[in-house]
């Protein structure tokens, strides 16, 4: 049935798309046919032929509309007319090429900057992570954020839990790591390398490209020496070489035979971020080893990550449960261990990846909407202004049978054509915009990349983009269109043609635009505003040390000749030794972490002589192992005491220094301010340590957080399986004050530095500038960010206000000219202009101090030194944009006093 | 308005159908035909006749054909198809169904 009906209509449809005209001729034809008859039967009636022939088309009741309801029979009708006001709407564009490129480009702006930002956003945020199944992995974490890391034997205990998890994965570091040293070449490097257990691999979704990855068998303690490679070092280091597999190459000293090359996988690692602790993916490894790890161990040091893939059917709330029982069991077994007071906790892996960057992402991706919606009402704005031209040619099309429906689709169809170009301009300029943002400034976001070369369009970018660009054109298209075909058709036809006016509900929508777009732009200014104060309250904030010329230098120590801290403590002398012989150098210091560049160790804190608290180890500090002259690299004064000196060395008596936020959190009630100066305490579980001094607060873990508790151990003073266990974890630091510019003595100190530490290599050559720089890259970004839309907004919304206000002042010269021949001022004129301009401002201006009000709250975690109300801000911003709108409805209301009263009662 | 406000909805594809499955016509001669058959008791429209011709066209039920009329003019002549036929059987056995319902309630009327 279904068949044979289309059997029948789908040739007269293709007929009425391809041979319209025929069609059309046919319709014609037969109707003409029928007039004919109708004539010659009133004519046989006795009519004259003249009356024949009306009354034969009074019969017809309307033949034009009658053709039109047969067209609209053929049901091709609708793409017919598409297609006609397409190309109607293209050439009436085409004849006012300066309205079309004022609305293009708006719209590419606003749709533009939205393209940016989804870029980012896909790239970051929606694009799954490039493993197998990404959303079943799990990542462990203990609490929830407040710390990193895994400890080998909390490890073994989630491990038993293969109810409802597989493939358990421990590993290393990456960028924080020290990684390892390629040795014996004439090219030493330090490299990026990672121990993992040996279904990393698999539960990752690696892809060897050569030989194989480690089997169970090989990871355990003890265990052959093995590698597997990364491609991208292998071709940049071996030439590819296929060869190299089965061979060894030294690694720390070691040999380690390369088993294995396995393609790039989205390398996993972690970092900090102003937000906390957070995984990224963006740092590939060069090298993979086998982490080895001892099943029995009790060591409680937690720098490993750990993650595992849930199980067919297991749902996370099920793994969680399970994971609950593995603590129990640990604690059992550990009980007060080191970060025993932090309960084990999974969380997906994407937001272990992802989870701290997204709301910046999302307030972003909010206010460039914002930005989108004040283009689009600008450009509805115009085209209002234009259809007021335009309304006695939709009259007509009215009188002639054209149904409201077909005018309101005609203008939608004539919009659609700007929006879209203004899609296609909008994904190009956005584009290029946002790459040219991502490689000049150091954007702290995970996923993207070196200088975000991991964003890129994809097909889904350029779907938002023009579902965006669609969706937002039938939107504002449909205001100017309704308000067209709401006309009176004869109050329209009746009208004279010089003077077009628009009915009072179009120069309202019109306002309306306008308080929309005011608002919409306050509220932009506002979280500008807030995160420019942020930044400046960033800026001059006190770190607590001096970073101008200081330079840092990072060396692996990941190797068994330095597992003594004898050795270590005879590297730094020497290093010292030459270094500080270097001309233009003032001190050298070795630490194990940056201020700003947080990667801290926490060490529980017991005082002696104070009765034990239920949780022994409820107290922490972080802590920082550093050599003597770290204090006067960095400027950091002391306060009472003394500070390390070449004598704390590994047979000297054991001390420590603490920051002052440790001694008043610890010491409260001492008010004297001589304690805690020899008080006794210990970190983890060493010999007690004597408190000699107590130094200023350093904003160690970023600029915009109080300072913590921090204890400095002196590297020197290190137990021997501490120090060795600190080299596999982390690399040591040089931190050199120089005299003058830092840079310029780069090279000779790093030639003192290897020669010092028998050719180890050097990297990661930073000044603490560049690294202050880093720690508010993040809030730069958005700062920058923001400023750019809310610039935009602004100017957007004083072209808005201009054009309704050069509009309305042309509406209404002629009252205006019959006004200033009455014997109004011009000051009456220009008053009675702006008074209208600033309503809608103000009108504006306050619906956006209540959203602003009601939204900037959602950012409050992303501001630092000002509070997300702050009504300083608001204020301001408030003045600020009252003022551009003055400025915006000054310059019609001028133009308005230069009405020639007779000409514009003439113009009647 | 072209929905001629005599005739029920729907009645007009109904007559179409049916004098059109008597012989094949042209537009005008069908405008006499309907006239003529309901003994002037329905008026069509000449505006209305022509959209339902083409929307019974467009549904496959009717055959559009150009050919000489009877006074060797060229027109367009309408047959009825096979799909059409089947449609006749299906509307012509509901009007049935609709008038007995109709004509019943109005007999308990009048009792």
């Amino acid at each position: 049935m279904r068949l044979e009906h289309w059997f029948y209509t789908i040739p007269l449809r293709l007929r009425s798309l391809f041979r319209r005209r025929q069609v059309e001729a046919e319709l014609d034809e037969e109707l003409r046919y029928h007039l004919e008859r109708k004539t010659e039967e009133f004519d046989a009636r006795g009519l004259s032929p003249e009356e024949a022939r009306y009354a034969a088309f009074r019969a017809m009741d309307g033949l034009e509309q009658r053709k039109e309801e047969c067209r609209d029979k053929r049901r091709t009708n609708s793409i017919e007319n598409f297609f006609q006001d397409l190309r109607y709407g293209l050439r009436m564009l085409r004849k006012s090429p300066g309205f079309t490129a004022v609305a293009v480009l708006t719209l590419a702006l606003g749709i533009g900057a939205n393209t940016a930002i989804f870029t980012v956003v896909n790239a970051v945020l929606l694009r799954p992570l490039a493993y197998p199944e990404p959303d079943r992995i799990v990542n462990f974490m203990l609490g929830n954020h407040e710390i990193e890391g895994t400890s080998v034997p909390m490890f073994m205990f989630w491990r038993e839990q293969t109810e409802v998890l597989q493939d358990f994965v421990l590993y290393g570091e990456v960028v924080k790591g020290p990684g390892v040293n390629l040795t014996n070449t004439d090219r030493p490097e330090r490299l990026r390398s990672i121990p993992v257990s040996a279904d990393f691999f698999k539960l990752f979704g690696a892809s060897i490209e050569i030989g194989r990855t480690f089997t169970a068998q090989e990871d355990v303690p003890g265990g052959p020496r093995l590698a597997v490679l990364s491609d991208g070092f292998w071709r940049r280091r071996f030439g590819a070489d296929r060869t190299l597999v089965g061979k060894s190459i030294l690694l720390g000293g070691e040999p380690y035979v390369v088993i294995g090359i396995v393609c790039d996988i989205e390398p996993i690692h972690s970092a900090w971020n102003a937000q906390g602790p957070s995984l990224r993916t963006d740092t590939p490894a060069d090298v993979w080893l086998p982490v080895q790890a001892d099943p029995n161990s009790a060591d409680q040091g937690g720098n490993y990550r750990s993650a595992a893939r849930l199980k067919p059917g297991v749902t996370l709330e099920m793994a969680k449960a399970r994971t609950k029982l593995a603590e129990a069991r640990f604690r059992q077994k550990f009980p007060g261990g080191k970060l025993s007071s932090f309960s084990f906790n999974l969380e997906p892996l994407s937001e272990a990846v992802v989870g701290n960057v997204r709301l910046g992402l999302l307030v972003l991706m909010g206010a460039v909407s914002f930005v989108l919606l004040i283009a689009c009402a600008n450009v509805a704005n115009l085209q209002l202004a234009r259809a007021t031209g335009r309304r006695r040619e939709m009259a007509i099309r009215a009188a002639l049978g054209a149904g409201r429906r077909r005018i309101v689709f005609q203008l939608l169809t004539e919009t659609l054509p700007l929006w879209l170009a203004g899609g296609a301009l909008g994904i190009g300029f956005g584009y290029s915009v946002l790459r040219a943002l991502l490689a000049s400034s150091s954007v702290n976001l995970p996923r993207i990349g070196a200088q975000g070369s991991a964003v890129t369009l994809d097909s889904r970018v350029i779907i938002f983009t023009m579902l965006t660009a669609t969706f937002t054109g039938i939107l504002f298209g449909l205001i100017p269109a309704f308000s067209a075909s709401h006309d009176d058709v004869s109050a329209a036809l009746k009208e004279n043609g010089t003077r077009s006016g628009s009915g009072p509900g179009q120069s309202k929508t019109r306002a309306i635009l306008v308080v929309i777009e005011m608002a919409l732009t306050l509220v932009l200014l506002a979280g500008a505003a807030l995160l420019m104060r942020t930044f400046v309250a960033l800026r001059t904030v006190d770190p607590g040390f001096e970073a101008h010329n200081v330079l840092t230098f990072e060396m692996s120590l990941n190797q068994a000749r330095f597992d003594q801290t004898v050795a270590v403590a005879r590297l730094l002398r020497d290093a010292q030794r030459r270094v500080e012989g270097i001309p233009g150098v003032e001190a050298l210091a070795a630490t194990r972490s940056l201020p700003l560049d947080p990667n801290p160790d926490y060490a529980p804190v017991i005082i002696e002589g104070r009765p034990p608290t239920k949780d022994r180890y409820q107290d922490w500090a972080a802590s920082r192992d550093v050599s003597a002259p770290y204090f006067e690299v960095f400027r950091v004064p002391l306060l009472r005491g003394r500070l390390f000196t070449e004598r704390d060395d590994e047979r000297a008596p054991r001390v420590v220094v603490i920051n002052e936020t440790m001694a008043k959190a610890f010491w409260p009630t001492d008010s004297l301010g001589r304690a805690p100066l020899g008080e006794r305490i210990t970190l983890y579980e060493e010999p007690p340590r004597e408190i000699i001094g107590v130094v200023a607060d350093v904003r160690d873990a970023e600029l915009g957080s109080k300072p913590e508790p921090m204890v400095y151990v002196p590297v020197g003073q290190r137990l021997d399986a501490d120090n060795a266990e600190d080299n596999k974890e982390s690399s040591m630091i040089w931190v050199v004050r120089t005299k003058s510019e830092p840079y310029s003595l780069s090279d000779g100190i790093q030639r003192e530095l290897r020669i010092a530490s028998g050719g180890l290599p050097v990297s990661h050559i930073r000044s603490m500038d560049q690294v202050r720089m880093e720690a508010t890259a993040s809030s730069n970004f958005n700062m920058m960010l923001f400023n750019i839309f809310a610039g935009i907004a602004v100017l957007l919304a004083a072209i808005g206000i201009y054009g309704v206000m050069a509009y309305a002042v042309q509406q209404r010269t002629q009252e205006i000219g019959v006004r200033m021949a009455l014997g109004a001022s011009q000051r009456d004129v220009i008053r009675m202009v702006v008074r209208r301009g600033m309503r809608l401002a103000l009108m504006g201006v306050l619906i956006g101090l209540v959203g602003a009000w009601a939204l900037t709250p959602l950012m409050a975690s992303l501001l630092y030194g000002v509070k997300a109300s702050d009504p300083v801000v608001l204020t301001l911003v408030a003045v600020l944009l009252s003022a551009v709108a003055l400025v915006a409805s000054l310059i019609p209301a001028r133009r308005a006093t230069r009405v020639d009263p007779v000409l514009a009662l003439r113009l009647e | 308005m072209s929905k001629p406000s005599d005739l029920v909805q729907g009645t007009l594809d109904l007559l179409l159908l049916k004098i059109l499955a008597l012989e094949p016509l042209n537009g005008f001669a069908i405008s006499l035909r309907l006239k003529q058959v309901s003994s002037d008791v329905l008026q069509v429209s000449d505006g209305s006749l022509y959209p339902a011709l083409h929307k019974l066209e467009q549904e496959g039920w009717i055959a559009a054909e150009w050919k000489l009329s009877e006074n060797n003019r060229r027109a367009k002549f309408y047959s009825l198809t096979r799909l059409g036929r089947k449609q006749l059987a299906k509307e012509a056995a509901n009007w049935t169904r609709l008038s007995d319902a109709i004509s019943h309630v109005v007999r308990i009327e009048e009792a």
